[in-house]
């Protein structure tokens, strides 16, 4: 036989297991806008039945339920979706990062438009026909010069604007080293207090959802991957543990241990710059050092990293590489090579000076200032027209010699030449071809990158979005469903109320309605 | 698969904001009137753009540098015929003045004429466009022949070509040979006509046949810088079917289709419309809405 008030206890547990349901639907409907959040769910146990099986069990037939008991409270989560996830997420913060930069480079190029350096090019050749036209024309005169200025001024503006936007880059890639390591000490943090809490028996499930949101962040910045380790103690079967989070390559090697859940420390992101050149050359994670051609992984620290610039020395010779040390280098080299050819052909001229002087002197018609260039670094922030040319039109060498050798005031034929060193071939960086094609050849490989890191972020973007839907379907609040299940549970409490009052009524019979015959 | 609320919004937030997108596209199209914005909307129009406007500007360069042509080679034609009817003039003078009935009188008055007629075509030979003489070669700022203070006149001729490039690689000499039109001994040949008419005899029996020698080498002249016309307006011909040609391209090649545009913005338009409708529909209700 059972106890006459076994009904009550059994409808009891009902009553608070119902609660406790209640409770978890209320901070789900309560947390339904609260990013990273997962919903939560009591897991319903049914109690040991009574009796148990042992020496002294009464003989009764058959075991009784004793009702229900909340074994856990549990996320409802799919760990395979934040892989996936994060594992796109990291491939947008690459292609994002780089599209940015990318587009920022195409404004400053403002090709094809009535202002970009194709156009001020063109100015200065027809200024040149129209010097060919009338070559004592004062006023021809000048406006060769201005327009050598202005293009002087092109090349400048869009030298120094590159390298302000290079600057801007660098300051982005420091905030995002701050970030990365932000992360991963609050990671570290996280990881500590799971692993006091999970030992006595507990699901920190808030914890794991804080934990889950940084790890997600995280991704965009560096290519991941998480490992976890169980805390021990007596920490439940499906209890998450601590994480180890490393940084990988794009093969899935690990670079260095960002998190590490064993020593329960985070190990500091550091980016290195060369001393001569600014650029990047190291990467260190915690105490491992690496080159940066070793650090080939995603995310936005490493596309920063590319847009930027970054160094390695390979046979004694110092390479620098990136978007933008690229673009800059290319333009010194067209700004390099066009002076030169430029030069060359000028100092060929007889000037309305030499005309007078009866006597030629070689002029240069552009220069770097001050400084004497042997190599085009740094060539298209320095170009300007030469000092002899300021000071005097007169020096702008439009005659060239007859076929007699005699020379003549109104002789045009070095400006003809002069205007044609545009469209002449040369050997320009690794290319022969000429000025316009070169410059084509710059703008249409920008624009072919750009577009290429524009089409990679709207998929990667599009492949995020579809993981984080499936994510969502899996772990997001719906208020329906919490409304259902507060239902559910209300009724449940209310019919398990039902049953303590069914049982007083048992019980008021026992005490008060039974044995009256004595009375 | 299970949808929730929150799904819903942000599904319904990223549409909105792809339609927008999308919009904006448009609206920048209309507004420039251009396909492409940026380089990476597409390279190869952007590359062929940059090629077409320096196209473009080039062929506008040698339209002025046609021009210029023109100017040089008309004055240069005019400059010539002047110098022809002063030699038919003198060719009359001549004969008139050879007839033994003249008066030296007579003779001294048509040398005066002569003589006017000599000056006059120094000063044509000192022809000039915006400050340069288009008769001494290259030497442009020098006068080719100058008239002195006792009536002679001094000759320095330069006979280099004037050339104008007037398409790709081509040049155009544009100015004529001055020695063979205000040569030094055309001058000689009317100085004679001139000295032998003071002196009251013509000795020189020759000197017509010099002058008919001088008009021949005019003529020649003459009619090789009508070719030279011919050929420029020939090339400024083509340079102009080159300006439409290469308008038309960089228009193919950039400009927006406008109805294409408009019609594309309207189908959008609505898209947009439909999913606000949707938005607004879809977010609203739950299932609270409809527990007592």
């Amino acid at each position: 036989m059972t106890s006459t008030f076994y009904g009550l206890e059994t409808a009891k547990r009902g009553m608070f297991t119902q609660q406790s349901a209640l409770s978890t639907t209320s901070h789900n409907v309560a947390n339904a806008n609260t990013p990273g959040y997962t919903r939560q769910r009591v897991n319903f146990v049914q109690t040991e039945p009574y009796p148990p099986t042992s020496k002294n069990s009464p003989n009764i037939p058959g075991q009784l339920g004793t009702g229900v008991k909340a074994g856990t409270v549990e996320r409802v989560r799919e760990g395979f979706l934040d892989i996936q996830y994060r594992s796109e997420n990291n491939k947008l913060g690459y292609w994002d990062t780089r599209a940015n930069a990318l587009e920022k480079m195409e404004e400053i190029m403002n090709e094809p438009s009535d202002t970009g350096l194709s156009i001020t090019m063109d100015r200065f050749w027809q200024s040149l026909q129209d010097l060919a036209l009338d070559p004592t024309n004062a006023g021809a005169r000048s406006v060769v010069r201005e327009r050598g200025v202005a293009l002087a001024e092109t090349f400048n503006y869009l030298s120094t604007s590159l390298q302000s936007i290079q600057g801007d880059l660098k300051n982005e890639l420091n905030v995002s080293v701050k970030e990365i390591n932000s992360l991963a000490t609050q990671i570290n943090n996280v990881n500590k207090q799971i692993s006091e809490i999970e030992p006595h028996g507990y699901l920190p499930n808030d914890l794991y959802d804080e934990r889950d949101r940084l790890i997600d962040q995280l991704s965009s910045l560096a290519n991941i991957k998480v490992t976890n380790t169980p805390s021990g103690g007596n920490a439940i079967d499906i209890a998450e543990g601590s994480v180890t989070i490393e940084l990988v390559d794009d093969n899935g090697k690990s670079l260095g241990t960002l998190v590490d859940s064993k020593f329960k420390r985070a190990n500091e992101f550091k980016v290195g710059y060369n001393a001569d050149n600014g650029l990047v050359e190291s990467v260190t994670i915690g105490s491992k050092k690496m080159d940066i051609l070793e650090f080939n992984s995603t995310g936005k620290i490493s596309s920063l990293i590319d847009s930027y610039g970054y160094t390695y020395e390979s046979n004694n010779t110092v390479f620098e590489k990136g978007l933008f040390p690229d673009m800059v280098g290319k333009l010194d080299t067209m700004a390099f090579e066009f002076a030169k050819q430029f030069n060359e052909t000028h100092r060929e001229g007889w000037s309305i000076e030499d005309y007078n002087n009866g006597a030629q002197t070689p002029v240069d018609f552009f220069s770097f200032g001050a400084t004497t260039l042997t190599n085009p670094t740094g060539a298209s922030s320095l170009l300007q027209v030469s000092q002899d040319i300021i000071n005097s039109t007169d020096h702008i060498a439009a005659a060239f010699p007859d076929s007699t050798g005699n020379v003549t005031i109104g002789n045009s034929a070095n400006a003809i030449r002069l205007a044609e060193v545009k469209n002449s071939t040369f050997r320009i960086g690794n290319d022969t071809t000429t000025f316009q094609n070169y410059y084509e050849g710059i703008i249409g490989g920008m624009a072919v990158d750009a577009q290429e890191a524009e089409r990679l972020t709207t998929n990667s973007q599009t492949l995020r979005d579809s993981v984080d839907t499936r994510r969502q379907s899996v772990s997001a609040v719906s208020l329906d469903e919490e409304m259902t299940n507060m239902i559910q549970f209300q009724h449940a409490y209310n019919a398990s109320a039902r049953m303590i009052t069914m049982q007083d009524e048992i019980l008021d019979r026992i005490i008060n309605g039974m044995g009256l015959s004595g009375r | 698969m299970r949808v929730t609320q929150s799904m819903l919004a942000s599904n319904s937030l990223r549409n909105l904001s792809n339609s927008y997108s999308n919009m904006g596209k448009y609206q920048d199209q209309l507004a420039t009137g251009k396909k492409i914005n940026r380089p990476s909307d597409d390279p190869v129009v952007a590359i062929k753009g940059m090629f077409y406007r320096t196209n473009l500007t080039e062929v506008e360069q040698y339209k002025r540098n046609l021009n210029e042509a023109y100017q040089w080679m008309e004055s240069s034609e005019q400059g010539i015929e002047h110098a022809t009817e002063v030699t038919q003039r003198v060719r009359e003078l001549l004969v008139q003045g050879q007839n033994g009935t003249n008066s030296p009188e007579d003779l001294k008055a048509i040398a005066v004429e002569i003589g006017q007629l000599k000056e006059d075509l120094a000063g044509v030979a000192n022809t000039q466009i915006a400050g340069r003489y288009i008769f001494n070669g290259t030497k442009t700022d020098a006068k080719p022949v100058t008239v002195n203070a006792d009536g002679t006149l001094s000759h320095e001729m330069n006979t280099e070509a004037f050339n104008v490039e007037v398409s790709k690689g081509v040049q155009l000499k544009v100015n004529v040979n001055p020695t063979k039109v205000f040569g030094e001994d055309f001058f000689n040949t009317l100085q004679a006509i001139e000295d032998g008419l003071n002196g009251g005899s013509l000795a020189d029996s020759d000197l017509l046949g010099k002058l008919d020698g001088h008009f021949e080498e005019i003529s020649a002249e003459r009619s090789e810088i009508g070719a030279r016309y011919n050929r420029l307006e020939m090339i400024d011909a083509r340079i102009q079917d080159q300006e439409i040609i290469a308008s038309r391209i960089l228009s193919e090649n950039e400009d927006a289709d406008i109805e294409r545009v408009i019609t594309d913005l309207t189908i959008q338009e609505s898209i947009h419309r439909a999913s606000l409708a949707v938005g607004s529909k879809v977010i609203q209700p739950t299932l609270i809405d409809f527990l007592r």
